[in-house]
Parts: C-alpha cells; structure tokens; sequence
C-alpha cells in the first residue's frame, strides 16, 4: 500500500508542483542516523512502512501491515494560514487474520499541523490524530485503532540498519534520478496485542520495515510491480522489487540480501528474476494476481506462498486501484525458510499515472 | 338506505338545483385550495431545500462548536480534536463573498463561502469525500461551486470568479463542482480561505463527531466548558432549524392569507347552500313530506356540498400543484419575501399536503352549508310548503347578539400573545370578526336599506323598486354578499396593513438616510469590508464634511434562533432619538454603563427592557451593557442592537468597516465626492449610494415583498365578486316572473337596466360598507397583532384613502356591472313571457 | 279637439310558429267603453294574440294599433313605453310584486309613468277605494286572500288609466263566488275608466259580464 500510495498521490500531486524545488536523490549522501530515521520534510515523498507477521497464544497467524506516508505537495508553501497543506500525511494499516482469512484494513489522511498529524524531523514519529508510529530508545512503538480492529505493537531491533542500493541510494529505475533514499529493518522482534473481533489477544512475531524518501516519481513505462521482504529464519534478510511494463516484462529489477553474518549483496538490474507458480483469480474484481510467487536471486531461490489467497485491497476510493498485498511464506528446497511480504499492483488494470 | 341519495329524482333535485352558482362555489374552492396547496408547497419546498442543504452539510456531526460573532480562535481546534470523546474534528471558515461581478445585481446575493479541510471534513461529510482531485482542492485558490452558483455566477470549471476581500479583489479558478442543495455555495481550502480573506487564525465552525458511545449531551455540557466566550456548541441541527424559523412567520402569514382565499371558499359555499336550501325550500318539504327522514334529509345536503369541497378540493391540488411548478420554474422559491432567493427547489406532488389540503376544502364546503342546512332540516315541511316566506326563514338572524358576541370573542383573542411565536390567536381574532361580521350582516344590512330608504329616490321608479326589492330580501341578499364582505374586508385590511407599512417605513428610512452618501463594502457577515488605512484615506478627501464609518456584524446569542445584527454607529447616548427612529422614550445610561439601543424584536423575542443590563459576547469576554432605548428596524426582523462604534471596537478590537455615511462640505457636489471616493479602490469593490436611491430600491423592494399578498388579495376579491354574481344572477333568473310582470306594466329595457344596476350598487353599498368597517378591524390585527408577533415590528397606522376609494370604487363598478350582466338575462323576452308560465 | 284614436284596431292579423299557423287574418277594432271577451280551446292561440297586442311578440302579417300607435313602428323600449301609458294587465297568478306593499304595487305604474307623489297617492286611494281595500293599504300582497289579491291586481291595471285593459283568466284561480265578485268589478271598472277590455277566458258564465263575446279559431275571430 505504501509503495502504491506513494505513486498514485506522487502523480496526482505532481501537477501541484512547479513553484517549488524538491533537493534531488543522488548518490554519495551518506545516510546518517538517527537524524535519517526521522522525516525529510523537503522531499517530496517519505515512507515508513512495517509489515510483518505476528502468532497468538493459541497460535493463530497474523500478518499485519502499518505505514506511514508523508508528502509535501508543493502548494500554499508561502500562505501564513496554520491550514496551509506544506505537509500531507497519510496513514494506512491492514491486518489478515488467518483463522478468519479475511483482511481488515483502514486509513487516514491529514494535513499536517496543530500537532494533531504531524511527521517528526531528527527521529522517527509520525502521527495522524491517535495513529501513531514513533521511536521511543531503540524500539518502534505503533499504536492503531482502527475501525474494526487495532494494533498495539512493539518492534525492537535485533538488527542494524540494512542500506538499500548503494549505501542507501536506491536506483528505481534507469535513469540516475529515478531512485530513492531507502534503508530496511528486517527481523524487528514483535510484542504487543492485536485486537480484532472485539477481542484483544497477545501476540509476538517478526516485522520489517522500510523508510523511504525520494523526489521522483514512477519510471515511465511502468504499469505495475512486484514487492517482497522476507526475514529468513536463519537471521538473514531478502528484499527484491521488479517493474512490470504493459506487456507484463520486466523494466527494470533491484533487490539486495542480507546473509546471517550481515553482509550484504545488492543485485544488478536483471539479477532478480520473479516467475508465477500459482495464480489466485479474485472473486470480487476479476484481477488475476501470481499469489504465489517464485523469486530468484543470485545464491538465493524462494518459493512463496500466502498465508491467504484473498489478500487483496480494494483502494479504489484512495488510491483509485486494487490490488494485493499480503503475509508470505518464503519456501527454500520445500522447506519453510521465513516469512515475510508481497505487493503485486498493475493486475487489475494497468496503474494509471 | 344509501340507495335512496342515489335514486335519480334525489340526485337531481339536489345537484342539478345548485346551477352555477354551485360551479362558482366550485371554483372558489378549488381557488382557495389551490393558492393554500401551492404556496405551501413553493415554501415546504424552500424549506425542504435549505434544511436539506444545511443536513448534508452537516453531515455525520454529532455537535457543532460555532463561533458566536463569525470568528473564534483556531487554536480551539486542537483542543477539541485531542478531547477523548471526540472521533473526528472538522474545522471551518465560513463567509458571504461579495462577487464584484454582481455588484449590480440589486438583489445583493452573496456567494456563501466554506473554507474546509478537506481531509477533516470528507471524514464527516461524504459529499466532500468524492470531490475529484486532492491536487486542487488543496490549492489555495481553487473554489468548488454548488450547481447553484455555477447558474448564479454562469462559470464553468476553469472560468476565474473574482470576489471581494476587504476593499482587495481576489480571483479563484472554479476547479469543479461540489453536489451540495440549495443557495449559491462555493467550497475551498481552509487555508486558502483564512489567508484571502484576512481570517488567518480564525474559525467560524468546529464539527464534531463523538465516538461511539458518547451522549451527545453528555458531551455538549463536557465541551461547552471548554469554549471561550465568542464560541458555543449547538447540535447540527439548530442551524437547519434557525433557517426555518427564521422564516417561519413569513411563511405561515403567506400561508394563512392562502387560507383566508379558502374561508372564501366556503362562505361561498355557505351562501350557494344557503340561498340554494331557500330557494329549494318547497321541494325539500315535499320530500320531507313524502317520508325523508330528517337526518336523510341533512346527509343528503351535506353529501351534496362534500361532492362539491371534493371537486373543488381535486381541482385546487392540480391547480396548486401547477402553480408550484409555474412559480418555481420561473420566479423560483422566492415568492417575494426575499427569503428563498436563488434557491433551486422543486415541489413534487406531495400526496398527504394534497390530502390535506383536499381535507380542507371539502371541510370548508361541509361547514359552510351545515349551518343552512340544519336550518332546512329543523324547518316543519307544512309551512315551508306555503309559498313565498322565504324571508320568514332570516328573521331569527335580525339579532345583532351572537354577532356582538362574536366581536366580543374576536377582541378577546387579539388580545392573547403569540403561541410558539406566531399570532395563532391573532388569526383566530381575523377569523372570529369575519364570523361576526356575517352573521351581523343581514341585520346590518336592514339597517344600511332602512337608511338608503330614506334618501329620496322615491322619484326615480328603479331605484325605488330595487331598494324595495333589496328590503324585502334582505336576508338572502346579506347571503349573496357574505363571501363579497369578507373579500373586501380582508382586502381593506390588507390595504391599510401595507399602507401604514409603508408610509411607516418611508418615514423610517428618512428619519435614518440623513447623510449625503452612503458607502458600502459587503454587509453583515460578508467578505467585504473597509481596513483602517481605507478608513482613513476617505476621510481625508476634499469635501468631506464628515464621515461616519459603521460597522455591522451578525451575533449569534441563542442557537435556536437566528443571529442577530449588531450595528456598531455613532449614537449620541443623550440625543439617541435624533439618529434612531427610537419607539417611546430613550433613558440616560447609568455612569460608566456602555448603552446599546435594541430593536423592538429583540424586546419581543429576548425580553430584554430598557434599562436592563445584558451581556454581549464580544471579543473573549462578555460586554455588559445597558438597554438605554428601544428603536424600530424594519430590516432585521430577528432583532438588531446598536452599539457606540467606539465602545464595540474598544471591546472587540475590531476597528474594520462595513459602512460609511457621508456629509459633504458646502459647495462640494456629492456626485463628485462619491465619484472619487469609489475610486480610491478597484472597480465594484466600493459602492457609493445617495439617500434617495436607497429610499427607492428599498420600497421597491417592499413592494415586491407584497406582491404575492397584493396576487392573493386580488384572488379573494375575485372570489368574493364571483359569488357575487353568482348570487345575483341566481335572484334575477328566481324572480324572472316579476321582471316579466314590470316589463308587462310597461319598464323599458334601460329602467330594467337602471334597477338592476341600482340593486347591484346598493349590494355594492352594504358590502363596501360592512367589509371597510370589518377591513379597518382587521387591519388593527394585522398591525398590532400578526405583524407585531410575527416580525416584531410596530408601525403607524395610515389609512390609504384614495387606494381604498379607487378600490371601493372598483368594487361597486364590478357589481354594478355584474348586476347589468346579469340583468341581460331577465330581459331577454322570454323573460317576459314568463309571467304565463303558470305553474 | 280631434276624436281619441281607437283603443285597439287588428287588421289581417298572422302568426305561425313554424309549420304550425297560430292565427290566420284576425281583425278586430275596439271603441273606448268597449268590453268583449275571447273565447276558445287551449292552445288555439288565445295568449299569442294577447302577446302581439302586448307587443311581447311581433306578428307575421298584418297591423296592430293601439292608442292610435302601429306596434309595427315601434321599437321595444317604443313598446314598452306605450305598455306603459295605455295598456294594463291583469293575470291569472295575479303577479303582485311580493315585496311591495298593496298601495305600492297599485302605485307601481303611475311612478313608472312619472305622476307627482301627491297625485299617486290620491289616485291609489281612489282606487283603493273602488276595490274596497282601503284598510290594506300597507299590507304585503302575501297577507291577501285570492280575491282581494286580483282586486289589487285590477287597481293596479287600471291605476294610470290605460286605454286598454288586457285580462287573462283573471278568475282561473279563484273559486266561483269570489270570481263573480271579481268580474264584476273589472267590467265596472272597465266602464268607468271609459277604457277598452279584453277579457280573454273559456268559462260562459265569466265572458257573458262582457258586452261581446269572440270564440277564436285560429282562422277567424267568430261573434257569438
């Protein structure tokens, strides 16, 4: 959701832009922290984006899913008024209950200001009204009520920062300026309590997140992209991400692993290569999406499959798109490897931006 | 034995008898209907549409905090949004653009503006959450129009509309359209809002959603605490609510004068039956005779008016409802009131208003003819059998007792104050004077011919025979007329109403124009207004004697009611009178007591006294101030104070201006003053206006505001002449035989003529006489009763003589001619030849 | 001085309704002082011919003078001016007007004739008189018995001195003492005002008070 947020309000708000000047991605900036796990409010796109995969007492599994997006729209910057849209926020959560099979999901949308939604600069902690994501020491705390269920969460590292592309400098597609600032958190210990059905039970499990910023939108040609991160039970991380055009071949591909000793490998374009195994076809929209997925890296081939089929989002009313996004399961040689997250948009219909 | 009502000979004997006198009675009703459905559905449709505007606009708000003087400070805001009984907080700025373009449409529109945050309010309003693109609704000078305003304005998206802010022009893009009902709307960022307008940091509203579980009230006493002074929490729905009150007296005086065209109606009806029982007197009494029952008797005439409230009730609704659609597709849903204009309603047939409505016609028809009816029925059949004592039938009406007690009762409720804010009584004291003044009416008629009797006419043979025809009927004749008096009478009344309204009002403005030009940026409420650096360079214009900057701004002091103005002038707290057209005595202010000087309203609808000291809330804390005066505003009938400018701005601190009044210098031309004085700003955004303009818009409005009362009075005097003459033709075809014998003893056709003339002038005579009387009686109602407890204003009664003679006039050449008309028929030869038809 | 005209002069005198011939060539002249009675079946045209001697109805033929006048020559208010001056009627409904008083009704011709008040009320008085109703003066027409209501009528027929008197069936109403009572007044007061009557019944015994009696035809008016 985040990724395709992003695009979506980056082409509908591009039209915004003219007057302003967005400070370009490029690489040789290194990322410092904890200054750049806080917002880049001069970008004009920033995301933190946590998604993982939670177990009750009695052994239920959840994926669960919380971002946070941030977006200066380049308007009204110079109106005095304390209303004036400099910054927009946007908040989405979903959470698939597998005993329920069913996806629960909400959003939020704001101006930032009064301090009622506001992203922080210097760490971590963007808010919509009782929504909330913030870093609190080491540990990512994020508070949900939704309409139909909440999330009560902590996240606490067991890891470092995971630097996408070259030190952070995510290239997004081929041109040098289509790319992102991006750094990862993989296996994030999860404790807290996921409430849904009205009831709120404890649960404990692994997340990962994602923090992104950037000033350019989608490579032209793009109609839609496939997304995963998964933790690896033996401590080591995989994220890989490929651009699909019309005809449904790959644009353009990136993905980095990061093995149980922490070193990592980031993959040349056409390293990464995503091959369907199976295809689930919606009842609700007649999209057909490739739920289960192989994904192959250079040193690293995984099978995934979903912890439900039906994942998909309907996000027409904000994002104008549906499309699915859901818990995996990453399957090396049969054997279960780890878990993780998968995003296929552009199935339904081509993205239009 | 219903067979029997249906037997041929019965139905026969009763409808066909009613000839067209009945198809006038008819019509009368169905014209009453028609005017009472009609109206009430222009108005239920008006209404219907602005609650419904302001419904959806609401949205799903649980509680509204409002600022009370049009501006609260939005660090409010936060304060609300973070309460743990809030769900979601949707703050907003409201205001009435002046659009320059329009400058010259002398109806003043305003385009209502809404400052929002789109993101806050699409969570309450789901109208706003479909609007097209974030990317404009988001730019600071994008405005989204209502269908309304997209008509009003004649844009397009795209187009560029240019409104007024302060004595600047600002120009937004219309970006789309926004799907909200009702008056011109425009819908834009709430920071685009603030800054144009010079608003930065003020709100006009705060919606609230409560969470679940949270009591509405519960948390309107919790959050109240947390207001400021200039703000108050009012459930959504108190805004819809006010709109309605707010014309609530219009629409029920529009609707009762609709009403008074019914009773119309059925004093016709009443007098169809009645004269129709008399004259059937002899076959009634036969059919009594043979065996009829009396209830069958009774049921038979009264199923015989119902028939005709029910044709003439049917006839009304589709006329009505052909009306509502005429009247708002071409005027719309004003109907002169000015208070649904630019409102895009539309009236479907509205099946239980139609019922109802139908109801009363036929409830109408049934009432008028019980009376005659039970009379017949009580009546013993062997003397009704003798021929000619029809008359004999009147004599117990020659008491003048149950008509006194009837003004004694009329007089009675005049005097009883309004229920829930309307003149109910008031009403009740019109109708019980008409019931009055009918049932007096065939004494007084005796009385009036006795007089006419002795004039000397005895030398011109028609006059003397009319009068002595006229005599001897003169309880039928006082039935012919009942339906003419109570036309002429609420005809008179309304007359005499508008005329003292508006010689009063004419006096008014004089008393209040004493300036040489009046500058004007925007009214109460609006977009417009003058900065203190504007204010100072028209002061210092050559030929500037003095200027007088006036500010004026809605107040909002009870959520159930409209907001009322407050005017901020220069009053000299010794000499008030000399500056406001003050009712009785001003009082000195106590020392170190701020005056303000109420309009009547609010000492009807607040209660407050002169010498009372109240709290305004200006500002962050309330103003105590004292009532030093009470003055007539024929403006803003829910109430207005005036303020001391200099007092409201060392409370408010608000030194802007909406008004200036103007003395030039001596040897200064005024026109040349205004001229340079709009002319410090750009085009249309500054108006300058003399004293005499304003006096002639103004009582061009007035006028226009009575017009649908003048289309209404029109209605029940047609009424009252058709009856008229349905009466009067039913005499003449009754007596044809005695005309036939007159023409035997040798009158020629112009004698005929002159006699029926001078029957339908002396008819005419008793009318005139009785309804001006009545009309004069009611008019004290209408001025002391239903316009003081309707709109809270008072006025000096001004009899309009010469409108009233031309009217009476009118009236008498009507029936005169009526009477002529009819008379053709009793000339005709065959009249003559009637005198053998013996039977 | 010159001779007064004839009261009632009928030459060749026709009148068809349609197909249907009502009266075919009637003549008949009247002297002052002359009193004849018509007599005939129903519907053989006994009211039209009053009608055209009224002048309520124009003929197909012939001429009608009354009072030395040629109805023909004049037009409907000439005739209604001359009803005025020399006619009177009597009618078997009587058509007293019901809101006038007996005196009033008596006077109704002589102030349509334009008489000064004093002489209309002594000529009512007169009148009055001669039909014996003096003490009901200012009674309404509808307190009078059938008789006393054709005397009335007769008074007022006769009230302004017509040249001819018209009277149709004025006994048809009244039972037979009454009728005798009222015959007898009208061929007196006929002869007294020196004034021609027609006395237009189909009872014997009321035509034989005339001094001539007709029997109608449709063709011919036939002495008896």
């Amino acid at each position: 959701m985040g990724r395709l947020l992003a695009a979506v309000l980056l082409a509908l708000l591009s039209c915004l832009a003219g007057a302003v000047d967005y400070p370009p991605v490029a690489a040789g900036r290194p990322l410092a922290f904890p200054r750049d796990f806080g917002s880049h409010p001069d970008f004009r796109n920033e995301w933190w984006y946590v998604t993982g995969w939670a177990k009750d007492r009695e052994g239920r599994d959840y994926g669960f899913q919380v971002t946070f997006f941030r977006h200066r729209p380049g308007v009204a910057e110079d109106n005095a008024s304390a209303f004036a849209p400099r910054q927009l926020l946007f908040a989405h959560v979903a959470l698939t209950d597998a005993a329920g099979g069913r996806l629960h999901h909400d959003q939020r949308a704001a101006r930032a200001g009064f301090g009622l939604a506001e992203a922080k600069v210097g760490d971590t902690g963007a808010w919509i009204g009782d929504w909330r994501l913030e870093r609190q020491g080491e540990t990512y705390r994020a508070r949900i009520a939704a309409r139909d269920f909440a999330l009560e969460l902590d996240f606490s590292p067991t890891q470092g920062p995971m630097l996408q592309g070259e030190g952070g400098y995510s290239r997004k597609g081929p041109l040098p300026r289509q790319a992102s600032y991006y750094y990862s958190l993989p296996h994030l210990a999860v404790s807290g309590a996921v409430a849904v059905d009205g009831q709120r039970r404890p649960v404990s499990g692994t997340a990962w997140l994602d923090h992104e910023w950037s000033s350019e939108g989608l490579a032209p040609g793009a109609v839609g992209w496939d997304w995963v991160g998964i933790n690896l039970k033996n401590g080591g991380a995989l994220m890989a991400f490929r651009l699909r055009d019309r005809s449904g071949a790959t644009l353009w591909t990136a993905g980095s692993w990061r093995d149980p000793h922490g070193e990592v490998r980031v993959f040349a374009p056409g390293e990464v290569a995503f091959t369907p195994r199976r295809r689930w076809r919606s009842t609700a929209s007649g999209a057909e999406y490739p739920v289960a997925m192989a994904v192959r890296v250079p040193g690293l081939a995984l099978d995934l499959e979903p912890l439900v089929d039906d994942q998909e989002v309907d996000g027409r009313r904000s994002t104008r798109a549906i499309y699915w996004e859901g818990a995996v399961r990453a399957f090396r040689d049969g054997q279960e490897a780890g878990v993780g997250y998968l995003e296929l948009t552009g199935y339904w219909q081509p993205l239009k931006l | 034995m219903p067979s029997l009502y249906l037997a041929p000979e019965v139905r026969r004997l009763a409808l066909a008898s009613q000839g067209w006198r009945g198809l006038v009675a008819v019509l009368a009703l169905a014209l009453g209907v028609a005017l009472g459905y009609g109206v009430h559905r222009v108005h239920s449709a008006a209404v219907a549409e602005t609650e419904g505007a302001a419904r959806r606009l609401a949205g799903q708000a649980d509680l509204v905090v409002r600022a009370v003087d049009g501006g609260m400070d939005e660090a409010l805001y936060p304060r609300l949004a973070t309460r743990p009984e809030v769900a979601a907080a949707s703050p907003a700025l409201e205001l009435e653009a002046k659009v320059p373009a329009k400058a010259d449409d002398r109806r003043r529109e305003r385009l209502r503006i809404l400052g929002l945050d789109i993101f806050r309010a699409s969570e309450l309003q789901p109208i706003l959450a479909a609007l097209p693109e974030p990317t404009d609704v988001l730019r600071p000078d994008r405005l989204f129009l209502n269908p309304a305003a997209m008509a009003w304005l004649g844009v397009r998206p795209g187009d560029r509309v240019t409104v007024q802010a302060g004595v600047r022009e600002v120009a937004l893009q219309v970006a789309g359209t926004v799907d909200l009902p009702g008056r011109p709307l425009a819908v834009m960022d709430i920071a685009g809002a603030q800054a144009a307008f010079g608003s930065l940091g003020r709100l006009s509203r705060i919606d609230l959603r409560l969470r679940e579980g949270v009591g509405q009230d519960q948390a309107a006493r919790d959050l109240a605490s947390l207001l400021p002074v200039g703000a108050r929490i009012e459930l959504p729905t108190a805004r819809a609510r006010q709109a309605a009150e707010f014309t609530r007296a219009y629409r029920v005086n529009l609707d009762m004068l609709a009403l008074v065209a019914l009773f119309t109606g059925g004093l016709l009806v009443f007098s169809s039956q009645a004269l129709a029982v008399v004259r059937r007197r002899r076959q009634l009494a036969l059919l009594r005779t043979l065996g009829l029952t009396r209830r069958e008797l009774v049921v038979l005439l009264l199923g015989e008016a119902a028939v005709l409230g029910v044709v003439g009730g049917i006839l009304g609704v589709v006329l009505g409802q052909g009306l509502a659609n005429l009247l708002l597709a071409t005027t719309g849903a004003d109907l002169g009131g000015a208070y649904f204009r630019g409102l895009n309603a539309h009236a479907a047939l509205h099946l239980p208003a139609a019922a109802a409505f139908l109801g009363l016609g036929t409830l109408a028809a049934v009432l008028g003819s019980l009376a005659p009816v039970l009379e017949v029925a009580k009546a013993s059949p062997a003397r009704a059998l003798r021929a000619g004592d029809e008359e004999e039938l009147f004599a117990r009406h020659r008491s003048p007792w149950p008509g006194l007690a009837l003004v004694a009762l009329g007089g009675a409720a005049a005097a009883l104050p309004a229920v829930a804010r309307l003149p109910f009584f008031g009403y009740a004291a019109i109708v019980l004077f008409l019931l009055a003044a009918i049932t007096l009416l065939p004494w007084v008629a005796a009385r009036l011919l006795d007089l006419a009797d002795r004039l000397p006419l005895n030398g011109f043979a028609p006059a003397h025979l009319a009068l002595a025809q006229l005599r001897a009927a003169a309880g039928q004749v006082s039935l012919a007329l009942a339906p003419l008096v109570a036309s002429v009478a609420v005809a008179a009344a309304m007359a005499i109403m508008v005329g003292s309204f508006r010689h009063s009002l004419e006096d008014w403005l004089d008393r209040l124009l004493s300036a040489d030009i009046y500058l004007r940026t925007g009214t109460i409420g609006d977009s417009a207004f003058l900065p203190a650096d504007a204010q100072a360079r028209l002061a210092a214009l050559a030929g500037v004697a003095r200027i007088e900057f006036r500010r004026s701004l809605n107040l909002s002091l009870d959520p159930e009611r409209p907001p009322v103005a407050l005017l901020a002038r220069r009053v000299d707290p010794r000499a008030a009178e000399r500056t406001l057209p003050l009712v009785g005595d001003g009082r000195q202010p106590d020392p170190g007591r701020i005056p303000v000087w109420i309009s009547e309203a609010m000492q009807d609808t607040y209660g407050w006294q002169p010498g009372q000291v109240v709290e305004l809330p200006l500002g962050n804390r309330p103003l105590p101030v004292q009532v030093a005066g009470v003055w007539r505003d024929y403006v803003r009938s829910g109430g207005s104070i005036v303020i001391n400018r200099d007092d409201y701005a060392a409370a408010s601190g608000d030194a802007a201006a909406n008004e200036a009044a103007v003395w030039v210098g001596p040897g200064a031309a005024e026109s040349r003053v205004a001229g340079e004085m709009t002319g410090l700003f750009p085009a249309g955004l500054v108006v300058a206006e003399f004293p005499g303009d304003l006096k002639r818009l103004s009582l061009a409005i007035f006028d226009r505001t009575f017009a649908a009362t003048y289309a209404l009075e029109a209605a029940a005097v047609a009424v009252g002449l058709a009856g008229l003459s349905a009466s009067f033709a039913a005499l003449v075809l009754a007596r044809r035989r005695e005309f036939g014998v007159l023409r035997h003893i040798g009158m020629d056709r112009r004698q005929v003529a002159a006699m029926l003339a001078c029957q339908g002038g002396l008819l005419a005579g008793v009318a005139l006489a009785v309804g001006l009387v009545l009309g004069g009686v009611l008019s004290l109602v209408l001025v002391h009763v239903v316009n003081r407890q309707s709109f809270h204003w008072s006025m000096d009664i001004l009899v309009p003589w010469g409108p009233l003679a031309l009217f009476a006039g009118s009236v008498a050449g009507l029936a005169v001619l009526t009477a002529a008309v009819s008379g053709r028929l009793a000339m005709r030869r065959e009249a003559a030849l009637a005198v053998r038809e013996d039977w | 001085m010159p001779a007064a005209p004839s009261p009632l002069i009928l030459r060749d005198l026709a009148k068809s309704y349609g197909q249907r011939i009502v009266l075919g060539r009637i003549g008949l002249e009247l002297e002052a002082g002359e009193y004849v009675a018509i007599m005939g079946e129903s519907g053989v045209g006994k009211s039209t011919l009053l009608n055209l001697i009224a002048g309520l109805d124009r003929p197909d033929a012939g001429t009608i003078q009354v009072d030395g006048a040629d109805l023909g020559h004049l037009d409907d208010d000439g005739l209604a001016r001359l009803r005025r001056r020399s006619l009177g009627f009597v009618f078997q409904a009587f058509h007293l007007l019901p809101y006038l008083s007996v005196a009033q009704n008596i006077a109704l011709p002589l102030v349509l004739n334009g008489h000064p008040r004093p002489a209309i009320d002594e000529r009512v008085d007169e009148l009055l008189a001669a039909v014996g109703l003096l003490r009901r003066r200012d009674d309404s027409p509808r307190q009078l018995s059938g008789g006393e209501t054709q005397r009335v009528a007769i008074a007022r027929a006769l009230a302004h001195r017509p040249r001819l008197l018209l009277a149709d069936e004025p006994t048809g109403n009244l039972d037979a003492a009454t009728g005798a009572g009222v015959l007898g007044l009208l061929r007196e007061s006929v002869k007294e005002a020196g004034a021609a009557g027609i006395l237009v019944t189909h009872s014997r015994a009321a035509a034989e008070t005339t001094d001539r009696i007709f029997h109608l035809t449709g063709d011919a008016l036939i002495p008896l």
